[in-house]
């Protein structure tokens, strides 16, 4: 297996919803002209809290600076896995689950605390760019460790000290946030790039006036609702999360669908917002997946994290996750 | 093809298809204009070419790539891979085709829908199809599909799950389960199957390059590289590989396949396609994005001496086939250099890549070209006398002959190169007289005119004091003559120079007049004897003209006419004589009336006529200009020579400055740097060598020898020359010195007898001789093994006679005083291996390889010149 250090450095910041009228250029910009910015990495993603935009440093400079926006101190990397060189015949546990043990759990362990983003396309891993030393550490011994330098992947090479890192803790990790599932279904899509002009206005529609539809489609005093969608234009690659409502909008034969035309429920994860350093979060919740065999999308956002499961598995996604509760207590 | 811009495809079967992609499928006929002209609706591609529509398809939308099956049936059957991944068989105007007909819409869905980026059909087994997809995050991105299976549910996807619009239900048209599946989480932009074997599948990754083998799905060969888009293998060569990444083509070798062996330089807009020729090796064509011209790279691999690590030589071309930005363009499959361009409205273009021309002119004048598979030779029509009349040709002859090497007989030079050139007979006759001269002079103790000689009668002339001024008389009478003549130490030197007198102080013409009429130049004879006031020997020598066998009747009227000499002012005879001696064709009877009839003193009748020899000019004006008419008269003679590049000029000038700047005309003149070379070595002084011209006129002609491959002609001219001019003796190039004391080997000949002595005291050897052959003169170490016999390797020559062992030397023949060359030794330069020289020449016969063990060096073949002949042996 291989990981990819990608040369993108990240910014996290949070866009308060009454203030997103002053980030609409720069937004629109981002998502939909690629060409007029120099920026590789960006992702928007709206909850019922905020938005939270996921930018490398290029597209940062696209944002203004004004109250509305809060901005994570640190700068992030992004990490990959890449199967590499031996094409591993068995594609059974996808997305999260399948590094779950290999690389969150670890870092989990070194009390590294890492923020995730699954795309249509792939997973992002992002770590604090301090905490790198420590993390190509912990996952060297798994990994072949590549950095992308302008775009070619070469051998990154190992800084050598071992003494000074804190030998793990390997203890269980309860899932100690509160849960929360609400009730309706998502789909995770993605378009050909060469489209994206052709549904622009239906995504600046779902991006920003969200509020506005909300009220006259869904009924506001459903409180199982939730608001989410997530867009992210990553080198090249479009991705996108949305509810099966919003997904109804848009036209027939724009978005990709899979073969099995899967729907995933939702896994809302933080009473109040997690911050960033907390450790072992995305651990707690992915291991007990890939345990149960389960695949699973995770979207980390500003203030919450969410796992997206197949519809079918939510029943039984709770329930371990309960228990693992219980146990933790 | 995304959009508007479309792609062009060549049938593989049919050189007459092709098929124009973008939102449809277009498929056209290409026709000579002869065949079509009646037709309408043919599109010009050309002045020769049009091309016919024959069927539209727009059943596929959303069309990503096509690819055309590989075999001939059934024909004309393509896959489209579309915006969300499926692939779909279709065909065009093939609706009669049962077989086709199966096929036709059957459709491969990957489980999760994202863009296909490339199709490639395997060439060998055509039912397999490549597919190279975007990433998805659980997904594989390069399947391979069969297109004979037929739809099976898979039987652990519940049947609800799958949901598949309306119109894909058809049973046996939707083929969800791939034959393989390769390349989990990650891209593939391109694909193409390796023809080494027909389960290798080359695939450009998201940022690898990757060898898939199928009979083995768990392993696969990668290179990290951003060049990875438009994989290419060279149709001539199977482990080329070409990929490219924005401007960039990276060139692969697969056997050696960590790095590409060359990256093409960097061109300023993104490529779009890169394409081998499949009609010509090596040809590779590159367009880039809105641009009109299509840049060729020819990647000729010439035999390079050291090893593998030279690139190939690579030309650069550009090409525009029209005026239009290019979309695309595809090369014909088998016409040669051919291809069809197509630009983003659609138009086309039917084109053919000029082959470059490359040209040989060889050192002997024939010319040859190649162009394309073809190669021209290109010989001069039957019209000899052009090409002997050129210098090269002449040059050529004259080295062989040996031309410029007599040092003794100077003047045979001239007949050495060919005998028939005035100007050189001239000059080498004048420089004849300058050595006799000198020769002369050594003799004498006293030595001072030594340099005056050969600084030309120009300065001679200039110095010229104590002339005694005499009324001559008419040999044979006493009568007095009208002229006065001059006389002086100078003057007759000049004399000695035109050859007109031997040496010595005698004024005597005799012996010249009589090689003249040796030599049938009777009229010049004639004209000499008068001007030495010698009207009877005149007239003897036109009778002996007339009567002699093919003489001129016509010189007995001369000699009637020359007896009736008067002197006369006013007589009939000279009034005649003046005016009808213009009439005479022969310039020395013309110039003898003009002399009998001219007034004392003013003699332009005779200075002035060019067609007389000036050495016979000068001579004439040695005798009978004054000491202020003279000096100017050759001076202008002098310029006028030099302004002609005229070698009987060098008479005047002698080797001199001025002597050059008459060469050089000369030489710009006629291209004999020949001619020049050994002229201007002939100076003795040494001045006019260091020339630069003259440098620059020898190493010409050294050159212009090497390039003959006269090489030993080369040698003996700079044999030749190292005598004349001692300091163009090369340095010595080689010294062979001994690995333990690093002194030369030949350097301490001389202390050589006290070595001998000390072997034989400590007995360390049973003959004293030959330890000092085979082991280093200086610290008695032996010499380095002969690779081949294992002897330890030495020359007697190395041992050469010293002083003392002069009484030796006597009872040495030739052949034992030089040793054999077969025993010296030589070694590679490359790999420093060695041996006897025979050894190692009888070696190389059948090998090529070094003859040490585990050395691969080819040392023989390091040496390209060293295989070629000389040509001016035998």
């Amino acid at each position: 297996m291989e990981l990819h250090i990608l040369e993108h450095s990240l910014k996290v910041a949070s866009i308060a919803k009454e203030g997103i009228q002053f980030f609409t250029h720069g937004l629109i910009k981002l998502a939909f002209l690629p060409s007029k910015t120099r920026c590789k990495f960006f992702t928007l993603t709206e909850t019922p809290e905020d938005y939270t935009i996921i930018v490398d440093e290029e597209g940062f400079k696209e944002l203004p600076v004004s109250e509305f926006l809060s901005v994570a101190e640190a700068t992030w990397l992004a990490l990959n896995v890449v199967s590499g060189g031996g094409s591993s015949s068995s594609s059974q546990p996808i997305g999260v689950t399948k590094i779950a043990k290999s690389v969150i759990a670890p870092l989990a362990d070194h009390n590294i605390s890492v923020f995730m983003l699954s795309t249509y396309q792939t997973d992002f891993i992002l770590v604090r760019e301090r905490d790198l030393p420590l993390v190509m550490h912990t996952l060297s011994s798994e990994f072949t460790l590549l950095r992308v330098v302008n775009g070619e992947a070469v051998a990154a090479n190992s800084l050598g000290v071992t003494n000074g890192f804190v030998k793990p803790k390997l203890v269980q990790r309860p899932v100690i946030h509160p849960l929360s599932s609400p009730s309706n279904m998502f789909c995770v899509t993605s378009l050909d790039p060469d489209t994206l002009p052709s549904v622009a206005t239906i995504l600046m529609d779902v991006m920003f006036y969200s509020s506005g539809v909300k009220e006259s489609a869904a009924p506001s005093d459903d409180l199982e609702y939730i608001r989410f969608f997530s867009f992210s234009l990553i080198e090249g690659y479009v991705s996108l999360v949305m509810d099966e409502e919003t997904q109804k909008r848009f036209p027939l034969n724009v978005l990709f669908t899979s073969a099995s035309g899967e729907l995933w429920k939702m896994v809302r994860i933080g009473g109040q917002p997690l911050g960033f350093d907390e450790c072992g979060i995305v651990a707690q919740i992915s291991e007990s997946l890939a345990a149960a065999d389960i695949p699973a999308y995770y979207i980390s956002t500003f203030k919450f994290d969410h796992a997206l499961v197949p519809e079918e598995n939510i029943q039984s996604v709770i329930g371990a996750l309960r228990t693992n509760e219980g146990g933790g207590q | 093809m995304s959009g508007s811009k479309p792609d062009i495809l060549w049938s593989p079967h049919h050189v007459d298809r092709y098929v124009i992609c973008d939102s449809e499928l277009s498929l056209y006929r290409i026709e000579s204009v002869g065949n079509s002209e009646a037709k309408a609706g043919a599109l010009r591609l050309s002045e020769e070419t049009t091309a016919t529509l024959l069927a539209i398809n727009s059943d596929t939308p959303y069309m990503k790539c096509v690819a055309w099956y590989p075999k001939h049936e059934p024909e004309c059957l393509l896959a489209v891979g579309q915006a969300n991944g499926r692939i779909v068989l279709t065909s065009l105007g093939q609706s009669h085709n049962s077989k086709c007909k199966d096929l036709m819409g059957k459709e491969f869905v990957p489980k999760h829908a994202r863009q296909c980026n490339t199709l490639a059909w395997n060439p060998v087994d055509s039912n397999w199809l490549a597919a190279g997809l975007d990433k998805h995050r659980a997904d594989f991105s390069v399947l391979i599909w069969d297109i004979s299976s037929k739809f099976t549910p898979d039987a652990s996807v519940t049947t609800d799950k799958i949901r598949l619009s309306a119109g894909d239900t058809d049973a046996g048209l939707v083929v969800t389960k791939p034959l393989y599946e390769l390349g989990q989480n990650d891209a593939c932009l391109s694909l193409c199957w390796l023809p080494r074997d027909q389960k290798l599948l080359l695939a450009g990754m998201h940022r690898n390059l990757a060898i898939f083998d199928l009979r083995n799905t768990s392993q696969k060969m990668f290179v990290n590289t951003k060049a990875i888009q438009g994989v290419t293998v060279d149709p001539h060569f199977h482990d080329r590989v070409a990929s490219f990444f924005e401007g960039q083509v990276a060139i692969w070798d697969l056997r050696k396949f960590e790095k590409p062996v060359l990256t093409l330089t960097e061109q300023p807009k993104p490529l779009t396609k890169v394409a081998w020729c499949p009609t010509r090796t090596g040809l590779l064509a590159t367009l880039t994005r809105d641009s009109n011209i299509i840049r060729l790279y020819d990647m000729q691999h010439t035999p390079t001496p050291i090893g593998d690590e030279t690139e190939p030589t690579i030309i650069e071309r550009n090409v525009q086939p029209c005026e239009n930005h290019i979309a695309s363009f595809a090369w014909h499959p088998s016409s040669q250099n051919r291809m069809v361009v197509v630009t983003p409205n659609r138009s086309m273009t039917d084109f053919t890549v000029f082959e470059r021309i490359s040209l040989a002119w060889s050192s002997t004048g024939s010319l040859m070209w190649a162009c394309g598979r073809h190669l021209y030779e290109c010989t001069e029509e039957r019209n000899a006398s052009s090409v002997e009349k050129d210098i090269s040709t002449k040059m050529r002859q004259r080295a062989q002959s040996r031309y410029g090497h007599d040092t003794e007989q100077v003047w045979r030079n001239y007949l050495l190169a060919g005998g028939d050139d005035p100007q050189l007979k001239s000059l080498w006759y004048t420089l004849y007289f300058m050595k006799r001269y000198t020769e002369d002079l050594e003799q004498k103790p006293l030595v001072n005119k030594l340099p005056l000689v050969y600084s030309g009668i120009k300065n001679i002339v200039k110095s010229s004091s104590g002339t005694v001024e005499s009324w001559c008389c008419w040999n044979g009478s006493d009568r007095q003559a009208d002229v006065i003549r001059y006389h002086s130490d100078e003057r007759c030197l000049a004399l000695q120079l035109c050859g007109w007198i031997k040496r010595g102080p005698e004024i005597d013409v005799e012996p010249f007049l009589q090689s003249l009429e040796a030599e049938r130049e009777w009229e010049r004879a004639a004209a000499v004897a008068l001007f030495n006031l010698d009207i009877r020997r005149s007239i003897q020598i036109l009778n002996k003209g007339a009567s002699a066998e093919k003489g001129d009747l016509n010189l007995n009227v001369v000699a009637m006419a020359l007896s009736g000499y008067t002197d006369e002012k006013n007589s009939l005879w000279r009034e005649m004589c003046s005016s009808l001696r213009l009439q005479l064709n022969n310039p020395h009877l013309c110039v003898m009336f003009a002399f009998l009839t001219s007034e004392p003193g003013s003699y332009d009748g005779v200075l002035y006529e060019s067609s007389m020899a000036v050495r016979d000019r000068v001579a004439f004006a040695c005798m009978f200009l004054s000491d202020s008419q003279l000096p100017r008269y050759i001076e202008k003679l002098a310029s006028e020579m030099k302004e002609a590049g005229n070698l009987e000029g060098i008479l005047l000038t002698g080797l001199t400055k001025d002597g050059v700047d008459l060469m050089e005309s000369y030489v710009d003149r006629t291209g004999d740097v020949q001619t020049a070379s050994f002229c201007m070595l002939k100076g003795s002084p040494g001045e006019v060598v260091k020339d630069s011209r003259v440098q620059c006129w020898i190493e010409n002609y050294r050159n212009l020898l090497d390039a003959w491959r006269f090489w030993h002609k080369r040698a003996e001219f700079d044999i030749h020359r190292s005598k004349l001019d001692p300091s163009s003796k090369p340095l010595a190039q080689v010294f062979v010195s001994c690995n333990f004391c690093g002194k030369s080997i030949s350097y301490s000949c001389s202390a050589m007898p006290h070595q001998g002595r000390g072997f034989s005291q400590y007995g360390v050897s049973g003959s004293p001789t030959k330890s000092k052959v085979t082991s280093c003169p200086g610290c008695r170490k032996p010499l380095p093994r002969c690779a081949l016999c294992l002897m330890n390797m030495g020359t007697p020559v190395s041992s050469c006679p010293g002083a003392g062992k002069s009484d030796e030397k006597v009872d040495l023949s030739k052949d034992k005083k030089l040793a054999q060359l077969n025993n010296w030794f030589t070694w590679c330069h490359n790999c420093r291996h060695g041996g006897h020289t025979g050894h190692m020449l009888s070696w190389f016969r059948d090998h090529t390889e070094c003859p040490v063990s585990a050395c691969t060096c080819k040392c023989m073949q390091l040496d390209t010149t060293g295989n070629l002949v000389p040509l001016d042996t035998v």
